[in-house]
């Protein structure tokens, strides 16, 4: 075991140091045009026509309107088909798409767009998600759009109210009244937050081109190759190995770039144009793109004296924007695990899915999870006030345990949580004296933690090719996003079969050359795509053993692999290198071997019940942190933060290590500061100038980043995933410091900003201040 | 202008930017662009030395003045600069789009702090650069290091 826990250094290291690394944005193709997008200005209206004719008769331009596509179901999305790749009757938010342009360059496309007249006709907007649900809210789509396919669907009739519920998710456990009945005391509460921005540095990105077979090559910045390539495939009548995705080195998406997003509008107008065409969103664009859910959740909490949580009911209004692209499944997730990393005998978890003319929520980090973390941890603080038990206490006394049955059903297995919490509390000097406070501050600490699962069932094939000199590909669709994917997964090879990391290397994603591959979301790159990599990687390991069998003279009982050769064990002269290995198999020092393999994991939910395997792999985490508060300006600075999260293994430490302070740093962001904001459906900060995110001068002073390592039964060499974990627990151990500081005065809605710090010392007279 | 230590002449629009230039005319495309409004420091080059923002920073002011982007950083002979070596050793990038930026931010800092007059420490040298993937914490580590021999 060498090439396992081992930080070696990333596969990407000199490309991305010398600037040689390629992102879609990069690319250029010959005869290549330019797209842009002409949006909308308001956040609802009817389109009641659009005339492009003086656009399209400037020279070198093409135009797409959906006149265009009249002959196309093109509206996509991947749980329901209900976004248009442009406007068709109406327009749902600031900045959905009515018509888009092609031309030499971006600002003669640009400059085209002022010649396209449109006639709206302004429509009532809604921005709230629970305002939305009422049965009297403005309607975003009149008419139900159809399921995608791939989509299992939860009946969203339950769940109305208005049309605009597109979907919900209910669970229950025991008899919610009786819970409530044997509490001592009842917690009833409510926790929001709002919209906030990915920040991806590398903005959304893709070149679409036509050749004469009919076939569709599109180069795209997406976390879904093989997806994209069903929904491109899908929308324009064509079938697989008619469209080929090909995915570069990707600038940062962090869920952002899940599922196709402007590859339908880009493949639309190369259609039309018959050549080549890049489309390169502003940051504008960006943000009229993709969005966390924002979220309301009510949660109600019945509780003995001794601490124990005996009832819980949670509804979670998630806020999808116009459009429902992952809502509905990021709705889920976070409903049934709304009740936290609890044993709680009786609960009653609902979600809803709305939609409301903002601009559409899609995956983040944390997958609808971080907005019910902030609001079951945040109360639990409250609980833990209430009872005079130490926060640390209250949780460990209710901490699910191993073998519990989860409110889904799931049987949990060697959870690493109470070794999590207690690492960070630990690390954090939890239970001794806080430091004094400078005159005008005062400092407390928080501490929170979480679960999370991933997606199930879920999909991930491997090919591993073993050249004539022991050398290795693995062909495989993740993307590399930044996460070290290219290099993790080296490592579950060269440990498989015996060899240096160096001598594999790990392919990008070319639907016409690798396999499929779900997408790289929900922190299962390592999980599942390492397990079909180890498995693939383990079928050239046979061959060789057998193929050497016969050379050697030898049973392959009696043989063993290690550092490029196999040999007869006990007698290490009677060896062979993989090289000599082939050389002898084919004859000539030519050739290749394969090993193919597909992991998939089973499992899901009923849609009536809510209830079965809702995950192949859980994913534990807990923060600790210590926060200073200006009590005369309400600022919140974070001193110290402690994270950790159960990795099961970690595959490379430092990489681990990395997307911990990842998940820190952007979970600190939405704490104290990060929010996309609406002004009467406009939206007003959409760009950095005005949304700030965090920089090393709001890194915390002191940082820790814990890995636990309870193993997974799956997982290639026990391994869980690890990018999402820490990213929920942050904001409400923040949260939970800050209340501490304030002698129990409570934010309960997210950024913690100096205005809502000081509003609620105000509501507080007894607290300190 | 000079880039990357060759001469080079250009004719473009006076409404271009630096950035454009680099990346579209001289397909250098180790230049970031993320913000386009000189906050993020994705397109950070150093213009005489000092580091502009190049996505606001027009073509036409970098006339007869010498340019360094990422691509200019490695030696002659192909071997990579000290701080580039550092931040491969030290895990100093995830997605690598901001790595540019920050390695010559981190460059003009060095140079800095060679000549003796920074009058700035490495937070403030580096908060122009924002990291969203986060490797802050080994970035800082690896600008240090080569400080510090």
């Amino acid at each position: 075991m060498t090439a396992i826990g081992t930080s070696v250094a990333r596969a990407d290291g000199p490309l991305k140091v010398t600037g040689q690394v390629q992102y879609t944005v990069d690319t250029q193709l010959p005869g290549m045009l330019h797209a842009k997008v002409l949006r909308s200005p308001y956040p609802h209206a009817r389109v009641l026509a659009v005339d492009a004719t003086a656009a399209a008769a400037r020279p070198g331009v093409v135009v797409l309107t959906a006149a265009d596509l009249t002959n196309l179901d093109h509206a996509f999305g991947v749980a329901l088909r209900d976004q248009p790749i442009v406007a068709i009757d109406r327009v749902r938010f600031v900045g959905d798409p009515v018509a888009a342009v092609a031309a030499d360059t971006p600002e003669a496309a640009e400059a085209a767009l002022e010649f396209i007249d449109v006639e709206y006709e302004p429509l009532e907007t809604v921005m709230d998600p629970e305002a939305a649900a009422a049965d009297d809210a403005p309607v975003l789509h009149p008419v139900e759009r159809p399921r995608a396919p791939m989509f299992v669907g939860w009946p969203a009739e339950r769940f109305r109210g208005s049309l605009n519920v597109c979907s919900g998710y209910h669970v229950e456990q025991g008899d919610l009244d009786a819970g409530f009945a044997s509490a001592d005391h009842v917690f009833e509460d409510t926790y929001r937050v709002p919209p906030i921005h990915h920040g991806n540095l590398e903005p959304h990105a893709a070149v679409a081109s036509w050749d004469h077979r009919g076939h569709l090559n599109v180069i795209s910045s997406t976390q879904s190759p093989s997806i994209v390539r069903l929904q491109l495939a899908e929308i324009f009548g064509l079938t697989e190995n008619q469209v080929r995705v090909v995915v570069p080195y990707v600038g940062g998406a962090y869920g952002s770039k899940v599922y196709a997003k402007i590859e339908p509008l880009v493949a639309a107008i190369a259609r039309k144009a018959g050549r080549p065409v890049r489309l390169v969103l502003t940051r504008e664009e960006v943000f009229a793109t993709a969005a966390r859910h924002a979220c309301t959740v009510h949660i109600r909490t019945g509780v003995r004296n001794d601490g124990t949580i005996v009832a819980r009911e949670v509804r979670a209004f998630y806020d999808t924007g116009a459009y429902a692209d992952t809502g509905p499944r990021a709705s889920k997730k976070g409903g049934y695990l709304a009740g936290g990393p609890y044993r709680i005998e009786h609960q009653s978890l609902t979600s809803y899915c709305v939609y409301t003319n903002k601009a559409p929520a899609v995956a983040y980090r944390g997958f609808g999870v971080p907005q019910v973390v902030w609001a079951y941890e945040s109360q639990m603080d409250d609980i833990a006030a209430r009872l005079a038990i130490d926060p640390l206490e209250l949780r460990r006394r209710n901490l699910i345990r191993d073998g519990d049955t989860f409110v889904t059903g799931d049987v949990l297995r060697n959870p690493g949580l109470d070794e999590a919490l207690e690492a960070v509390a630990e690390a954090g000097d939890w239970g001794s004296p806080v430091p004094e406070a400078r005159p005008g501050f005062a400092i407390g600490r928080g501490v929170a933690c979480a679960i999370k699962s991933t997606s199930t069932p879920s999909n991930s094939a491997a090919s591993v090719r073993l050249n004539a000199d022991g050398s290795v590909h693995l062909l495989t669709s993740s993307v590399e996003i930044g996460q070290g994917s290219t290099t993790a997964l080296a490592q579950v090879i060269a440990e498989t079969l015996s060899i240096p990391v160096s001598r594999v290397t790990v392919s990008l994603p070319d639907t016409d050359v690798t396999p499929f591959d779900q997408s790289t979301i929900s922190s299962r790159t390592t999980f599942s795509v390492g397990r079909a990599a180890t498995d693939a990687a383990a079928k050239i390991r046979q061959q060789l053993m057998s193929l050497a069998a016969s050379q050697l003279e030898a049973a392959v009982t009696d043989l063993d692999v290690d550092e490029g050769s196999v040999f007869v064990r006990g007698s290490r002269d009677r060896s062979l290198t993989f090289a000599e290995i082939i050389r002898r198999h084919f004859g000539s020092p030519a050739g290749s071997l394969f090993g193919d393999s597909v992991f998939q994991t089973r499992g899901g939910l009923d849609p009536l019940t809510g209830k079965g395997k809702a995950s192949a792999t859980w994913f534990y985490s807990a923060a600790a942190a210590e926060v200073e508060v200006d009590l005369e300006t309400g600022k919140a600075r974070v001193l110290r933060i402690a994270t950790s999260a159960d990795v099961g293994k970690a595959i490379n430490p430092a990489q681990c290590h990395l997307q911990n302070e990842g998940s820190m740093l952007t979970a600190l962001g939405s704490a104290l500061f990060e929010e996309v904001v609406y002004d009467a459906g406009q939206p007003t900060n959409s760009s950095f100038l005005d949304y700030g995110m965090p920089s090393l001068e709001d890194h915390p002073l002191e940082f820790h980043s814990i890995l636990v390592e309870h193993p997974s039964e799956d997982g290639p060499f026990g391994a869980r995933g690890v990018g999402e974990s820490v990213i929920s627990p942050v904001a409400p151990a923040i949260g939970n410091a800050v209340a501490a500081a304030l002698g129990g005065a409570r934010v309960r809605e997210l950024p913690i900003s100096p205005e809502r710090v000081l509003a609620a010392v105000d509501q507080q007279p007894e607290a300190r201040a | 202008m000079t880039i990357n230590g060759r001469r080079v002449s250009i004719d473009a629009d006076p409404s271009e930017s630096l950035a454009y230039v680099l990346r579209e005319r001289l397909r250098l495309t180790g230049t970031k662009i993320s913000c386009d409004v000189q906050v993020c420091g994705a397109c950070t080059v150093l213009v005489d030395g000092l580091p502009v923002s190049s996505c606001t920073y027009l073509a036409y002011e970098a006339r007869g003045r010498e340019v360094l982007t990422v691509e200019g950083l490695a030696h002659t002979d192909g071997a990579l600069d000290p701080l580039q070596r550092a931040f491969i050793e030290d895990n100093a990038f995830q997605c690598g789009y901001c790595t540019g930026g920050m390695l010559l931010a981190a460059h003009a800092y060095l140079a800095d702090e060679q000549d003796g007059d920074s009058g700035e420490n490495v937070f403030e040298a580096l908060a122009g650069n924002i990291c969203r993937c986060t490797g802050y914490v080994p970035i800082v580590a690896a600008v240090l290091r080569v400080r510090d021999g």
